[in-house]
């Protein structure tokens, strides 16, 4: 289930010319894989019954004890495409679809959203391609806005857009690309704070160039954390692994926050949670 | 550009990202200049300007930019028609961030910003990187003086494309970004994976994306079965050999 390359990301800054060919015959092989992935996943999927979860680990006691316990939380989850973008993408669905029922936390997302472009103007990324993402982003978010707070029947319309929206992947990836472009700005803005996140010589700047403006790129804390502080939404992240206890453990991004957006880690990927 | 919009989903993103592009790039400048194929939003035709003070000075060169349908999430492929001494011609190469994964291809990059970084990079060592050519300065010299004549099929004499008008300044941003792209050639050690019928992506795109590889492909598989004959006759022929010569001794035994 592993996402992309960026498992290797720690040691890519020292790659000797005789390793690139090596390299290559991995991306080539990983491509193959990511194609095949793509083609079995759909980029958002539908809700499922937490139950379902189970089925993965029919002969895993560790992960069926933990599964229970999630299940005495959440009852459905929603899942994405592992093709490295997952957090990003099951992040802005799960709190898209959240402010279909929540005006006041729309309004306020609205005017963040706004500003965002901005922000990334001024940060120095080009004009003309941050206007491009922007705006098939707000085309997203005004269409969640347009029936935000609204009743059941009208939303239900909205909801099957939204989703239809996310699974088409020139849309979807938009999405996914603005929200990177984003993170990056959050990175650069806070630079002396995120510093201390980052490991090795590499600065801010250089990380986010290498980690977070490319797709498929995988999703840290680092970007979480970020990402959440730029939009001001709180998340809440399950992390279930094989680590000892029965127990799930979760993180709230930023500390302290209440959650808006649920999400279920398992080493490499991300899904979307419900209450 | 009428013809293009009729034919293309304009609501598609990569489609009303590339019409952006094709208008921002719609004048022709001192430095580059690039545009798509009349029947084909997918495929450009660009023309660059030698960078001064190097041996690519007072050369002009031109060549193809083909768009993958993912496009801007995945990179564009360069190819260069005009012999330069620094590229292969007729090879595709792209571009990555120097010494990282070609993956490293960002969204927000643009074919501008690919063919700023395709000028920035002329003038560095070529150091054995598949498509580089290492020419000498006198050979690239001789070279970008006859590359004014040169003239592609499609756009004509490429001397009359460049204009005199200075392009837009490079940023801060777009600097730093420039110094860190290289670009390199496709490695053709490895087998290219078998052309798969796509399943039509949101609405239908020409397939004119890479109408020069069936060829190389074929030439490709007529070299492996030629050597696979020539290795095999080689093994018979050692094997008769090795026989006739164990029959000998065993005789003079």
């Amino acid at each position: 289930m592993a996402d992309d390359a960026s498992s290797s990301s720690g040691f890519t800054g020292n790659v000797v010319d005789n390793s690139i060919n090596q390299d290559e015959l991995i991306m080539k092989q990983q491509r193959e894989i990511e194609k095949e992935i793509s083609e079995s996943i759909p980029l958002v999927g539908d809700l499922e019954q937490l139950a379902s979860l189970e089925k993965e680990y029919n002969e895993d006691p560790i992960y069926l004890l933990k599964v229970k316990d999630l299940s005495s939380k959440y009852k459905y989850v929603r899942r994405t495409r592992p093709d490295g973008n997952c957090f990003f993408r099951a992040f802005s669905y799960a709190y898209l679809e959240h402010l279909l029922t929540d005006k006041q936390e729309y309004d306020k997302f609205y005017e963040i959203a706004k500003n965002s472009k901005d922000i990334l103007v001024a940060l120095g990324f080009s004009q003309f391609t941050v206007e491009d993402f922007y705006e098939t982003f707000m085309e997203v978010v005004q269409r969640v806005g347009e029936q935000a707070g609204g009743s059941p029947d009208t939303l239900e319309a909205v909801r099957t857009d939204l989703h239809d929206k996310f699974n088409k992947q020139g849309y979807s990836d938009y999405i996914v690309v603005y929200l990177r472009l984003i993170t990056s700005g959050q990175l650069q803005t806070e630079q002396d704070f995120y510093q201390n996140f980052i490991e090795g010589p590499r600065t801010v700047t250089d990380f986010c160039r290498q980690e977070v403006e490319p797709m498929y790129k995988e999703s840290d804390h680092i970007h979480i954390i970020a990402l959440s502080n730029a939009l001001k939404v709180g998340v809440r992240v399950k992390y279930m692994d094989r680590g000892e206890g029965s127990q799930v453990i979760a993180h709230d991004f930023p500390e302290g926050s209440s959650p808006l957006v649920h999400l279920l880690y398992r080493p490499g990927h991300y899904d979307i949670l419900y209450a | 550009m009428a013809e293009i919009s009729e034919k293309y989903n304009t609501k598609c993103p990569g489609v009303k990202r590339l019409m952006r592009e094709a208008l921002e790039l719609a004048e022709a400048t001192e430095e580059y200049c690039a545009r798509p194929l009349e029947d084909n939003l997918f495929e450009w035709h660009f023309t660059v300007q030698g960078p001064k003070g190097t041996d690519f000075e007072g050369g002009i060169y031109h060549g193809r930019i083909l768009l993958p349908k993912e496009y801007p999430m995945h990179p564009p492929h360069i190819i260069l028609l005009t012999p330069n001494g620094r590229f292969e011609v007729n090879k595709k190469i792209c571009l990555s961030i120097s010494g990282h994964h070609p993956e490293t291809w960002q969204p927000s990059w643009s074919i501008r910003t690919a063919l700023l970084a395709l000028i920035a990079f002329m003038p560095t060592p070529a150091e054995g990187t598949i498509g580089s050519l290492d020419y000498t300065p006198a050979e690239r010299k001789s070279l970008a003086k006859k590359s004014v004549n040169w003239s592609c099929p499609h756009c004509g004499e490429i001397k009359t494309l460049l204009s005199s008008t200075a392009a837009k300044p490079i940023t801060e941003e777009e600097k730093t970004v420039l110094n860190q792209i290289a670009f390199k050639g496709e490695d053709e050690q490895t087998p290219k994976p078998q052309p798969q019928p796509e399943e039509a992506p949101q609405e239908a795109e020409p397939q004119v994306l890479e109408s020069s590889e069936p060829i190389t492909g074929f030439l490709d598989q007529l070299t492996e079965i030629l050597v696979a004959l020539l290795v095999g006759a080689i093994c018979i022929f050692v094997y008769r050999r090795w026989n006739a010569y164990y029959a000998a001794t065993e005789a003079e035994l």
